[in-house]
């Protein structure tokens, strides 16, 4: 069977350090829920309004030198609208393989999947677990402007290290609403400190690690039924312990996040605000049973409120009222198709209880389920 | 979801399960040799050491050199003896690693070349470079490196 070819475009001789290096992908989803229409209005008939396409320019001028930078554009309901933007774009001296460093925007670190979570082909799931990977949070998933150091060491027998470390800040495209209530007028990340350590085992495959996050977080809002403004200045710190395993064409991969959020600030009229402690986590499996077909599945759950789990009605900063508001379980299962080597279409079903990871749009039922169809071109 | 509808699932599911493991019981697997230029001074490779020059996590020889790996096309049966034998990982798997890593912005894979002549020639050409051929393979000058 003659299989049709794709890779990168090249321009320039193949593998000459001069070359630049051309990726993109396009994507188109669909998608159809039975209710709670968290990420797109998509009752009824469903919607189409899942779409996202990247492309990104990769050059080394110099021997330790690379210079990148990706453009991305989607659209998920009401947000994204097709907005180009720098995804991520630097400037990268790779002094050893132990010291690198990096300044520009670049891909937040946390977990071991947030910096692909814009993308389609690079993992199995449509959606990444909501636990730690949120859609409904992707705008704090674009670039930190700053900079980040990064290395590998072997170390003997004990496998190798590989770790970031990064510090910036990070602009915050407006989201028209904020809960069910609010405008914001203004939202930013001023600064942040983001790092992860990762520990490749001897036993080849294996991988266990650990990355956290500490960033300050700055919000203005304005609630046009009371004509009123609030500003929250809020620290939010966080931590993922993962592991995962790789071996031929097995992946398994388990994560357990932690995250404080306290208010320091809060004006014109400050209040006792509750520090929270959410978390949540996942376990993740794909097997690929030939090239072009690939199943997986995983569990994922959140606990917006950790000290409360699933047994009070105790509001969490006055907008959680339900025990089913702080919980949410997510069963999910994927089926993906490379049809080849540059298309790939995917199809996916949840079964989920609880709406803690619905983000902030009406719910109304407890248990709902989703179905969403994707396809993606790359090269 | 009715009865017939849950029964024609189960249905189109067993099938693809079955048609993709006929497809993966037919693939097969072919010997290969890794090569270097043959002013490059290294005298046996470790399995490990290949797998983070092919994964780019090490980029430099001993003499500070930096190393061009050179693949196959997905393709190629050497290639995917090459990546089950030396990487432990499927081509598939390895493709994506690989977009993984081209779309975060942490790298490029190595250039993909469409034969043993190809894959010769940039290693002859490259002073740094490394690749793996067909057990078959004139490697035309180019030197053969044993992997522990």
């Amino acid at each position: 069977m003659a299989v049709p070819k794709a890779g990168a475009a090249e321009i320039g001789d193949p593998g000459s350090p001069s070359a630049i290096d051309v990726h993109g992908f396009v994507s188109q989803g669909y998608i159809k829920s039975t209710s709670n229409n968290y990420l797109v209005d998509s009752t009824g008939g469903g919607s189409f309004e899942f779409s996202e396409a990247g492309l990104n320019f990769t050059v080394q001028p110099l021997d330790r030198l690379s210079i990148g930078v990706q453009l991305f554009a989607y659209n998920l309901g009401t947000s994204g609208n097709f907005t180009m933007r720098a995804d991520w774009f630097y400037l990268d001296y790779h002094l050893r393989d132990w010291l690198g460093i990096r300044a520009g925007r670049v891909k937040l670190v946390y977990g071991l999947y947030n910096d692909i979570s814009d993308i389609d082909a690079a993992r199995t799931p449509i959606l990444l677990p909501s636990s730690i990977y949120p859609l409904t949070n992707r705008n704090l998933l674009f670039g930190v402007q700053g900079g980040e150091v990064y290395g590998y060491v072997r170390i003997g027998r004990a496998g190798a290290l590989e770790y970031r470390a990064m510090g910036g800040a990070i602009d915050i495209p407006l989201p028209s609403q904020i809960g069910q209530s609010a405008e914001a007028s203004n939202i930013d990340i001023p600064y942040l400190a983001a790092g992860r350590l990762m520990w490749e085992t001897p036993l080849e495959g294996l991988r266990l690690g650990v990355s956290g996050v500490a960033l300050r977080l700055n919000e203005d809002l304005f609630f046009p039924a009371d004509s009123a403004t609030e500003s929250a200045r809020d620290t939010l710190y966080s931590y993922v312990a993962s592991i995962e395993y790789v071996a031929h064409d097995l992946q398994l991969a388990a994560e357990y996040a932690q995250a404080r959020s306290e208010v320091r600030e809060l004006a014109p009229t400050p209040m006792p605000i509750p520090t929270v402690v959410s978390s949540g986590g996942y376990a993740l499996a794909t097997y690929r049973v030939a090239r072009w077909f690939q199943p997986g599945a995983y569990f994922s759950f959140t606990y917006a409120n950790r000290n409360l789990g699933a047994q009070s009605d105790t509001p969490v900063n006055n907008m959680l009222t339900t025990n089913d508001e702080n919980v949410q379980d997510d069963l999910a299962g994927t089926l993906r198709f490379d049809i080849n080597s540059f298309w790939i279409v995917k199809l996916e079903g949840h079964y989920m209880h609880g709406t803690e990871a619905l983000g902030a749009v009406p719910t109304e039922d407890q248990k709902s389920c989703l179905f969403l169809i994707k396809t993606t071109g790359y090269f | 979801m009715s009865t017939s509808r849950a029964k024609a699932t189960l249905l189109i599911l067993v099938l693809v399960f079955t048609a993709a493991i006929g497809t993966r019981a037919a693939s097969g697997a072919d010997g290969f040799r890794i090569i270097v230029s043959p002013d490059n001074p290294v005298g046996s490779l470790d399995r490990r050491f290949l797998t983070d020059v092919y994964l780019k996590k090490t980029t430099r020889w001993a003499s500070d050199e930096a190393i061009r790996p050179v693949d196959l096309g997905p393709g190629s049966p050497v290639r995917r003896a090459f990546s089950d034998d030396v990487l432990r990982r499927s081509v598939s798997a390895i493709k994506s690693y690989w977009q993984q890593m081209v779309f975060s912005g942490r790298g490029v894979p190595p250039p993909e070349l469409d034969n043993d002549g190809q894959v010769v020639r940039f290693v002859l050409k490259n002073r740094g470079a490394i690749g793996y051929v067909s057990d078959g393979a004139d490697v035309a000058g180019a030197k053969i490196v044993p992997v522990r």
